[in-house]
Formats: structure tokens, sequence, C-alpha cells
């Protein structure tokens, strides 16, 4: 798949929490970011303002603009916003009798803390299970069983689902069905029966069977992402395709492409029957432009960094590969559908500066001010300091200068507040005060980043840092310092990350089968698990467009060791179809991996080898044109210097003078020497001593540590 | 101490055993600990006392703080860096043989500075019984490999002779070896992690802030004492078995900034290992104290200073050696975790301010069942079924208790999906659903249990074994508090199917409840029994206790439940007084009805004490 002849305009857009985001690029002219509020529920109006306000720059209208655009990305936040605010539909689910409970009791506990701090962990008292999407009052059990093989011991009782079809549509009203039963990814007859039964009796309803959203064990999360998928089903279909007429009345007739959590784009038609796809989408978006920021750069190793308002995210990118996480949440509900793993604490520009009430320690987060009130320095009526606040008293941001002096930030105010709840308390000044909750915030980070990268099995010294998000320039220097990073990357895009990543993003579709098999079998046993997915794969993407070479199929296994719980995604190396000594390879591959990731010794071969599921990426590759170089210029960032304030320079562990640079006029080869400053029109990037931040000719600033 | 760096250094030390849990869990990979969460990793000061507790069984934080102090005593002079010692024996300070404890002395420029220690249930330990849960053994000599402590590594370097010696005493050797290498692990990772602490901070502030840490969480937890009313409060729980019954007896008395746990009164030590040692019984009231009282507050050694305990030597709650104690975990541990848990929940009850931290116990019996056998794929499978932890949760006085909702001393436990079960097991569920009307009635309901039925599936064998720790059958272990009801008991059930099909009965092969099995169901609570053939086993754990009187709760919320099926009409009528229809509560038949109960209730004799 192509842009249209003569259709020169690639346009993504990015609906987040708070603003959408809108990016356009053509080949030869530069990257044009736009940006608007979010307005849910109809959020497709905010993805039009997103687009008129980039198009405004070029000084052209969004009719026009999008009469020349060959390629529409987009990625939103409409499932996960349905999810959150619960407005989806009444739905109702239909699962094996004997095991009507699944959902509700959530395997114990688990439902009860999964996705609290440890904090509400260490109050058992105070938690509570999220109220189930389904109650056991919309859940109804119907004779039928499959074993652990895939054999049917009991038939489906036809007559049974009827009756509960008719109790739950007619009785309980429900308008969207889940249908669950155990062991259906081994065998789905009798799911695929009744989703039959429910489209001849009630052909209005929608309907989700759990063997087609997430063919994969473990019936709780199964039926969990199935019952998410049928509750926000219909709103992602209305809003999939809401937004694909308004495009094309708006004069746009190409691809409407939308992004997923595992960081492909699927099909507007396509991805309007997986609501559970849409889940996170951007943040895996900003780990995909991380990824590609990182090829353009050659880089392979990435650990990727969001820090906007409320919250701070890492990704990690390993050898040019992208971690998948392997219990995903929205909410407080768990779902089984590939996701790239985005790990987050409330740590943001917005996030409050306070004292524990009972202990009197001061700490960052994880309440946060938000867009409104946000930060008392916005003076828009925020009463609590926040970290924005203490980024001004330790002089990162310029009162005057601030999202291109479209504020003012009123440092008096935020002075006040801090002083007298945070600084005074701890009988500090306030620059002492502010220093300290800055390496409070700095220190927080590199722990969960320490953590992740531990949970890997990685180090972070082998790793680049890229600093994405309005906040991450200010904190990434002293972090990605004590981290040992081998350099930082603040991409020019930094403040548009998700939707620079749907740009970089190719249409990739997922396809798995489980099944147990020892890892030493016939490699035509492999094969033909394959051969299915494979001609499904080519046709779907044959459909799209795509032949011959903007085809690719990876393929990739996870194993285990034999009594073991922990399973590892191991690629084919040469893809397939595999031949005895490629499986061979595999085993020896996974035995490399698992070694990696858990530990040396952690290996427990006694027991043998299996492989536990075969999954096939079939990625439709989308050309684009390339981005802009601009040719470096010499080291001498003198014409952008504006000024000379105090900053807090780390290694003085007080305020110092420091040069202040804008960004804008800043030519790529240019290299600034901490202590600095460099002001964007939207974020900030701060040099510490001894650190010197080139331009590079994609005008991102890189920080050589290493 | 500087606030600032104090704040972060304490951030960091959560950070060091979050990292060292992760690893565990990597390197075990097994279920117990992956899926259960049966372990803990926490850091301990120089002196062995507690620094910073993690979240894990809770039990273990004071355990493993003695654990250390014994290696301390032990081997006083001959602790290096890189060594590495084991000690499980109950005796000396773990729980039972099965719970090995591995604690490694922390060096910062030739100095020992700290300790981290860590704990995992071995996947056998050589009792008598595969997996260490052994009903059987009448002493601790029969119940598997026991080491007062011993160095496992030295310098860094793995003592061969030892580890083989130990190897050589258990099934499944390659399981063992993975546990203990995932908890090394885990220790070199807490002894990287708070060598690099140390190096950024320097020795003296990271001591100094250690010290505050400690002294913080003392202040704090006396400050919160005070604010308590001082006074004296009683529990009582009982556990049968095969007949015997065990009474453990708990008075918690609360006088100004200080706590004294006396258990005098309690049964003496049984012949049966429900037994606990010592310091299982202290690390057994810890377990609720930490997260009842100092949810809040850093768990550390400051939390243990105002505490005190009296533990009649000779009994179940302080055995003498050799009383057998492999089922200590489910056993009189248990007792002291639900006696302390009533006894500071009727504290916090008593005080307007803290009323709403009080909860009835949750998941009193904490029921095992252990299984072991050929599996489907003709591998020697031992593990406990994760149902264990389910659980219930106990009522609060301001909200239900939650059903299936877990347990108090095991914060982050959970039960493994039917299809991981019966992916491991050769096993067939019938059933698994939250079991009506089995949390304990009140104005704020108990959490419903767990009921679950099993037969044995594609088993290379013809079937499987399983052990049963029976208690909490006869009397309830989830006792309600402030007049609500104890949740239900449990009940274990021999479902005789063969026997049924010998006599030419028809078996019904999808029962969905115990009324629809069609055998002779056999009560059994204690030993080793077979899952063969057409026979079931069915299990229904305890449901969590009740809070205030279900004649007080309010009808509306008792319609709701019998509509969603946790409570029948029948015990809503019964036990709480409230008429429910089709079309809601029937309020003159439940006004009606609750009078009744009243009136009867007056009418019934006091029993004199």
């Amino acid at each position: 798949m192509s842009e249209r002849n003569g259709a020169r305009y690639v346009v993504a857009t990015d609906v987040g929490g708070t603003c959408t985001d809108a990016v356009l690029f053509a080949a030869g002219e530069p990257v044009r970011l736009g940006k608007a509020l979010s307005t849910p529920p109809d959020f497709a109006d905010g993805v039009l303002a997103a687009v008129a306000a980039a198009a405004e720059g070029m000084g052209i209208a969004t009719d026009a603009l999008l009469a020349e655009t060959g390629l529409f990305v987009h990625g939103s936040t409409v499932v996960d916003n349905t999810l959150l605010t619960r407005t989806g539909a009444s739905t109702g689910l239909i699962t094996t009798e004997g095991f009507e409970d699944t959902l509700t009791i959530t395997r114990g506990a688990y439902g009860r803390w999964a996705g609290l701090t440890e904090d509400g962990i260490k109050h058992p008292v105070a938690t509570d299970r999220a109220p189930a999407l389904v109650p056991g009052t919309r859940t109804r059990g119907v004779p039928e069983r499959v074993d652990y093989k895939g054999a049917v011991l009991r038939p489906l009782d036809e007559d049974a689902v009827r009756a509960a079809i008719c109790a739950l549509v007619e009785d309980a009203g429900v308008d969207a069905l889940a249908v669950s039963f155990l062991w259906s990814f081994y065998n789905d007859a009798h799911e695929r029966r009744v989703g039959d039964l429910i489209r001849e009796i009630a052909p209005s309803v929608y309907v989700t069977l759990s063997s087609e959203i997430a063919p994969v064990p473990g019936e709780y999360e199964r039926a969990s992402t199935t019952v998410i998928n049928a509750y926000a089903g219909r709103i992602a279909r209305d809003y999939v395709t809401t937004l694909q007429g308004l495009l094309k009345a708006r004069g746009y007739d190409g691809p409407l492409l939308v992004m997923q959590g595992y960081g492909g784009l699927l099909p507007a038609e396509e991805a309007a029957g997986r609501a559970v796809g849409m889940l996170e989408c951007g943040p895996a978006a900003g780990v995909i432009g991380s990824r590609h920021l990182g090829q353009l750069m050659e880089d392979d190793d990435i650990i990727a960094c969001d820090m906007g308002g409320t919250t701070f995210k890492v990704g990690v990118i390993q050898g040019g590969a992208i971690e998948y996480a392997r219990e995903p949440m929205v909410d407080r509900y768990h779902y089984v559908a590939p996701k790239i793993e985005v790990v987050s604490i409330g740590a943001g520009g917005g996030s409050i500066v306070a004292l524990d009430p009972v202990t009197g320690v001061p700490g960052v987060g994880p309440a946060s001010a938000g867009a409104r009130p946000g930060p008392v320095c916005y003076g828009l009526g925020g009463t609590e300091p926040t970290l924005t606040d203490v980024m001004l008293l330790v002089g990162y941001m310029d009162p005057g200068t601030f999202l291109g002096g479209t504020i003012t930030l009123d440092a008096q105010a935020a002075r006040h507040a801090f002083e007298e709840k945070v600084a005074r308390p701890l009988a500090m000044s306030v620059e002492e005060a502010a220093i300290g909750i800055y390496r409070i915030a700095a220190a927080q980070i590199t722990d969960l980043i320490h953590e992740i990268t531990v949970e890997r099995g990685l180090d972070p010294r082998d790793f680049v840092l890229h600093a994405f998000g309005g906040s991450c320039g200010l904190l990434c220097g002293v972090f990605g310092a004590e981290l040992g990073v081998k350099r930082i990357v603040v991409p020019h895009t930094a403040a548009v990350n998700a939707a620079f990543g749907l740009l970089a993003a190719d249409i990739v579709h997922e396809y798995s089968v489980t099944r147990t098999l020892p890892a030493d079998s016939p490699a035509e046993e492999i094969n033909a698990i394959y051969a299915p997915m494979v001609e499904r794969a080519r046709a779907q993407l044959a459909a799209e467009g795509f032949t011959g070479d903007a085809i690719a199929l990876d393929w990739s296994v996870d194993l285990r060791y034999g009594r073991q719980v922990h399973e590892v995604t191991t690629p084919v190396a040469d893809g397939g179809p595999m031949d005895d000594a490629a499986v061979a390879w595999l085993a020896a591959d996974f035995e490399a991996l698992y070694e990696r990731k858990f530990g040396k010794g952690s290996a427990y071969r006694a027991a043998g080898m299996e492989m536990t599921m075969f999954r096939l990426s079939a990625r439709g590759l989308v050309e684009r044109p390339p981005i802009e170089r601009s040719p470096p210029g010499d080291g001498d960032p003198a014409p952008a210097l504006i000024g000379r304030r105090d900053i807090f320079v780390e290694a003085a562990g007080a305020l110092a003078p420091a040069d202040i640079y804008d960004f804008e006029r800043l030519a790529p080869g240019n290299v600034v020497t901490g202590p600095a400053v460099i002001h964007t029109p939207i974020t900030t990037i701060v040099l510490q001593a001894g650190q010197a931040g080139r331009m590079d000719a994609y005008r991102n600033i890189v920080i050589e540590l290493g | 101490m500087d606030p600032i760096t104090f704040s972060i250094i304490r951030h960091r030390l959560f950070r060091v055993i979050d990292e060292a849990v992760i690893t565990l869990k990597h390197v075990s990979g097994s279920a117990i600990t992956n899926e259960g969460h049966d372990l803990m990793v926490s850091l301990y000061r120089a002196d062995g006392s507690l620094l910073m507790g993690g979240v894990g069984f809770l039990h273990h934080l004071t355990s493993a703080a003695e654990a250390c102090k014994a290696v301390i005593r032990r081997f006083e002079g001959d602790i290096g860096e890189g060594d590495v010692f084991l000690t499980n024996c109950p005796y000396t300070a773990a729980l039972h043989t099965s719970d090995i404890y591995l604690v490694a002395p922390i060096h910062h420029d030739g100095r020992l500075v700290a300790w981290s220690a860590c704990f995992v249930h071995v996947y056998d330990i050589g009792a008598m019984v595969p997996g260490g849960f052994s009903p059987d053994s009448r002493d601790i000599f029969t119940e598997g490999f026991s080491s007062p402590g011993i160095k496992l590594v030295e310098g860094d370097t793995m003592r061969r002779d030892v580890m083989d010696t130990l190897l050589n005493m258990v099934r499944a050797p390659e399981m063992v070896a993975l546990d203990l290498s995932s908890m090394i692990a885990a220790n070199n990772v807490a002894r990287e992690r708070m060598v690099a602490l140390i190096e950024k901070y320097g020795a003296e502030p990271v001591d100094e802030a250690c010290a505050a840490l400690v002294d913080q969480s003392e202040t704090l937890f006396r400050k919160r004492l005070q604010e308590l009313p001082d006074g004296r409060w009683e529990a009582r729980q009982y556990f049968d078995i095969e007949g015997e019954t065990c009474r453990v007896l708990l008075a918690m008395t609360k006088e100004g900034d200080e706590l004294t746990f006396d258990f005098t009164g309690s049964s003496p030590q049984s012949h049966y290992g429900i037994n606990c040692t010592y310091w299982a019984s202290w690390g057994g009231f810890f377990a609720p104290l930490f997260p009842l009282l100092c949810y809040d507050i850093t768990w550390n050694d400051g939390v243990l200073r105002p505490i005190s305990m009296i533990a009649p030597e000779g009994s179940v709650v302080n055995c003498t050696r050799p009383a057998p104690v492999s089922l200590a975990t489910v056993g009189a541990i248990q007792s002291v975790n639900n006696a302390a848990c009533t006894c500071i929940a009727k504290m916090l009850s008593a005080s307007e301010a803290y009323a709403k931290e009080a909860t009835a116990v949750w998941h009193g019996s904490h029921f095992a069942i252990f299984m072991f056998g050929l599996n489907q794929r003709r591998q020697e499978a031992i593990g406990i079924l994760t149902e264990t932890f389910g659980g219930a949760g106990g009522a609060r006085t301001w909200a239900d208790g939650i059903d299936v909702g877990g347990e108090i001393p095991n914060p982050i436990g959970r039960m493994a999906n039917v299809e991981t079960t019966e992916a491991t097991f050769p096993v067939r569920y019938l059933f698994r659903r939250a079991r009506p009307d089995t949390g304990g009635p009140g104005r704020w309901r108990g959490g419903n249990g767990i009921e679950f039925a099993l037969v044995q599936h594609d088993s290379p064998e013809g079937g499987i074994n399983y052990v049963v720790s029976g208690k909490g059958t006869e009397f309830s272990m989830s006792e309600g508090l402030g007049g609500g009801y104890a949740g239900a008991p449990c009940a274990y059930r021999w479902v005789h199917n063969n026997r049924a099909r010998e006599d030419g009965r028809n078996v019904n092969p999808f029962p969905t409840s115990l009324d629809e099995m069609t055998g002779e169901a056999e009560t059994i609570s204690w030993g080793v029994f077979p899952l063969k053939g057409d026979d079931a086993l069915y299990v229904r754990s305890d449901g969590g206790g009740g809070f205030g009187d279900p004649l007080e709760r309010e009808p509306a919320r008792v319609q709701a439940d019998v509509q969603a099926g946790a409570v029948s009409a029948e015990v809503a009528a019964r036990v709480y007084g409230v008429v429910t229809t089709a079309g809601g509560v029937d309020e003159d038949a439940t006004r009606a009805r609750r009078e009744a109960l009243r009136q009867a209730r007056l009418a019934t004799p006091v029993a004199a004490e």
C-alpha cells in the first residue's frame, strides 16, 4: 500500500486523554505539528481540529489538505475511555456450566490487588475489586465441556444455549454478548455454534467469541478480554466508521489505518471489530516512534521515556525488538492481547509535591493536579505545588517563554505555595527544598527504570535513552547519568511522541495458535500449524494491496522448560517454513534468551522443553517519504544564546549560573555545553555540568555520556 | 537526618526488595512461587533486626530476622563476604522444614553492613509425604531434611558437598536445586543493589537512614497505639484433627504504647504436625499486625519493639522438639493469625477514628490440598492446589468481605486458572465457583468461600494422590466481629463414584454441584487419599467472618445478595430475617420476621460461662 498518486501528505493523529496531536508530513517539506483539546465522547471533532491546527501553519484549509492526503493514520483512547468512564454496552456472558463465577472471582485476590500501588497492597482492608463489567446476574452457564487436549467431553446443549440467549437478551436486556468456554482456544466449535445461534435469535446483539478475540490459555483472562471487547465493541466500531465517514465527507478517499496496542496498524474495517486491540495504543505508538528514530540513528537498544502531565512511562527496545506485556490491564481489568509493554509511575509535571501526613517525609505524586487546575504557576486555580512548580523554582523554566509564550508562569505564586506547604514544614529554604524534591523525582525515575531493566535481565549501561514528552528533558540529564546510559536523545518530535510513532508504523496482523509440543518435534508438524495462518495472512494482506516485497512474515514460538511457568517468545531466525535444523536452532535460541532474561542458572533442562504457542506476525510495509535531513553546520551555538540565569546544577548541589538557548535558533551541528537550558516552544532541555548536547541532522539534541 | 536523602534511600530500599523478588520469581519458575507468591525477601540490619519487609508471606518477616540472628550467633567469626547460609529448622527460626531460608551477609569495604534473607516453599524436602505436608508424621525426624544453620555458599562459591547432601535427601532434586538457585540469585541482587546504594550515598548516611527508618516506625507505631484505647481483648480458635480438638487462646493487652500477646491457656502440643514453634507464633501474629495496624508505616524492627509475647512451652503455639510441625503454616500459625486478627480488630473497632480499619477474619482455615503422582505426560507432579490462595475476605465495619478475595497474611496471592491446573495435573474440574451462604452473616456479610470438585482425567496410573490437612471442618476458623457470625466451616468429601458404578448405578459424569453427584459422599479431613477411577474430590473452603448483627443488615442488600446468588432465600429469611420475593423485599413480612427472631433470641437461655 502506498500513497495515492498526487496525494502528497501523510497525516497522523493521536487522540490522548487531554490532547489530540496531529503530524503532517510530505517529501521535501518540514514536519508540521498540530495540537487541539480532545473532545470526548465525539473524539472525531478534536481530530479534525488538530489537523486544522497543523494545516494552518501551512496556510491551507483542512479540506484542501485532506484532498491531497494519501494516507491517514490514527490512534485513539476511545476504548480506554469507554472503560474508564464505564459507558460501554450492557453486556452478558455465556460460559461453561459450573464455571459461571470465573470472571467475578478474578482468580481470587488477583483482581483485588492487581493495579494497586505498593501502598495500596499493604492496606488490604481498604481494597476491593473493581465492579465486574458483567455481573453474575448477566452470566449464564450452559452444558458443554472440552478437555485440555481439545477433545469434546460433553456436547453443547443447544436448547440451553437458546434459553440463555433469550434470558439475557429479553429479560436482562443486554445488547452485547461475550462467549467464553473452557479450552475453546483448542476447540472453538462450541463457541462458533453459540455465535451462530445468537446471530439467528438476536441479530442486533454485538457478539464477541473468546476463541476469536483471545485464543490463548487461561479462562479468567480470556473471559475478561472477551467481555471488554463486547462491552466496548459497538462504541469502537461506531467510532471508526464515523471517523471514516467524516474524512470522506471532507474530501479524503484514501485508507484509514488504526493503531493497535501491539504497535501495528490495522485497516479501519478490521480494527472496528477488535476494540481491545486499540487499548493503550498511544504509548505503543510512542515506542514504535522511538524504535524508528533508533533505526535512523542506528541505535538498537533504547530506553524510551515519556513524561507528560501525570505519568512517567518507559518502554524498552532491545536489539531493535519490542517487548510485549505479559499481564496487561486496562483500568483494573485484565486482558490478553499482544500489547507493547509500557510501564508507568505517577510522576509527571502535574504530580503534586507533598509531605506524608503521617511521616512528614516529602514525596512526588501519584496524585496529580492534571491540566486543570494544573500547577500553581499556571495561574488556573491550582493551589498544590507540583513538579512543574519545582522546575520553575530551580530555574529550569522561563516564566516568559512557556508554551511559546502563550502562558506566563506565575513564579511568585509557585514560590509562595511551595514555601508554605513544603519548604517551611521541612525547615529548609525554598531553593534547598526545591532542589531536594527535584532529586527525589529523579531518583524515583532511576529506580523505576532500574527495576524494569532488571525485570528483563538487562543493564541500562548498554542503552540509549530517548526523552519524550513535555517534562522529560528537564530530568533526563540527571537520571540518565545515574543509570549510566550511553547517550541521551531528546527528539525533535518529543512533544508529539505518539503521533510521530504512528507515522513510523506498518500494517501488522497478529495470528497465533496455542498447542503444546515437545521442542524437538518434527519440522513438518510445526509447518502444518503455520500453513493455515500463513495462508490467511497472505490473503488478508493481498486484499489490502500488499504483494511481493511489501509483505514480511515473522514466525515466533513461545517455549518454556517443563514444569516451569516462564514462557519466552523466541523468533524463528530465518522465518518459515522450518526444517529440522531450524527447530534445533529455535530451541538453542530459546535457551540463550531464557538465561539472558531470567539469569544464569535459571534454565531447568531436566524436564525438557516444550513449545506452547505459535505466533505469526504478518506485516504490510507502508511506504513513506523519508524524513528531511539538514546538513550539519559548525559547532558554535552562539546565535541561539538568549540569556543567562541561575539554575540547579547537580554537581554543584546548588543553583549556579547557566547559559540559556533558544531551540528554534539552533542549527544542526551546534554543540551546547552544560550547565545550560534549551527552550523549545513546547519543552525544555536541561544539560548538566559536563554534558554537551549536539543538534543532529534531524534536529534532535544528542547528549553523549559513555 | 536530611529528609530528602532519607526519602530517596527509603524508596531505594523498597526497590532493592522488589528487584530481588523479581529475580527470585524469574529463576524459580515454579507455580507456587509465581502464582501463589509463596515467597519473601526482606532486608535486615547488621545485627539481624528487620530493616525493611517486602510484600510476601508476612509470617516470615520476623522469622527470617530470627534466622539472621541464629546465623550470627552460630557462625560468629566465620561470616565472610559472599557467604550464604541456609536454615530450615523450625526450632531455630523456620515455620516448617519445607520453607527454606537463605540468609546472606552484605559487606561494604570488608565490613558487615546488612543482611538479606529470603524464603520459598521448596518443591520437596524429603519428608514422609512428597511435597512436605505429612499428616502421618509424629515427630520432626520424619519431616525431612532440617538444618539449624549451614553454609551453602562460601565466598561466592557453592559448597558442592553441602548442596549434594541436601539434594540427595529430596525428591525431584533438580527442582529443589532451582528453588535454591532462585534464592541465591535474589540475595545476590539485594547485595549488589545495597552496595550500589552505599557507594552512591556513603556508608554512614545509609546506616543513619536505616536507623532513622527503624526509629521512625517505632515512633509512629507507638503514637498509633497511644491513640487507641487501652484494654484487653480475647479470641479463641479451635481446630479439629481426627477427633482431636486443639484450642488457641489469645489475650491481647494494650497499655499505653505497648502490646502484649498472651497465649496462656492454649492446648498442649498435638500428636499431629499442626503445632508451631515459638518464632512461628511470633511471626504468626505479626502477619496480620503489619497490614492492620501499620498499613502506612514501614514494616521493620521498630514495629517489633513495643510488643511482647507469652507462649507457654509445650503448647500447640510453642511446641517442644521433637514435636511434628510440617502442617504448622496451615495449622497453629493460621490460628494465631486469626486470633490476632480478631483481637486487633476488636481494639480498632473500639476507637472511633480507627473503626474503619477493623475486619473480621479472612480465610480462617487456609485449607490446603497437596497433590502428588504422575501427570498425563508421565511426569512426576507435586504441588499445592492454588485454590488455597483463593481465600475469602472478612467483613469490614463499612463494607462486605470480598468473595474469594484472598487473605491478610499474603497480600498478593492468587489462584491458578482451571486450565492451568488441568494442564499440570491429570485432573478435570467438575465446577469451581464462589459458594453461596458461606460468608459469615452480619450487618456486613463475610466474603463467600470457594467450592470445587475434581475427578482424575487421563491419568496414566488411573489416578493421583492428595493430602488433606483438615481443620476448620467442625468449627469455623473465620470468626465474625461485633456480633457478626463466623464464616461457614470447610468441607471435604470423597465421593465414591467407583463404588456407585460397582453397585450398577449410573454415575453422572458432569455434576455441577455436590447434590448432583451420584456416589456416596464420605466426609474426610485428614490424611493422604487417592483420586482414582470415577471417584471425585469435593472441597468447600470457609467463608470470611461477618460484622455486626445480620438482623441489622439493610434488607435491600440482602435482596441484592439473593438476586446475585450470593445468599439463598432460605438463609435470607432464617438468618437475616429478610423475606425476599422476585419483585423485591417483602417489607411487612421482613419486619415481622425480624421481630420474631429477636423475640426468639430473648427467649434463649444464656449459657453459663
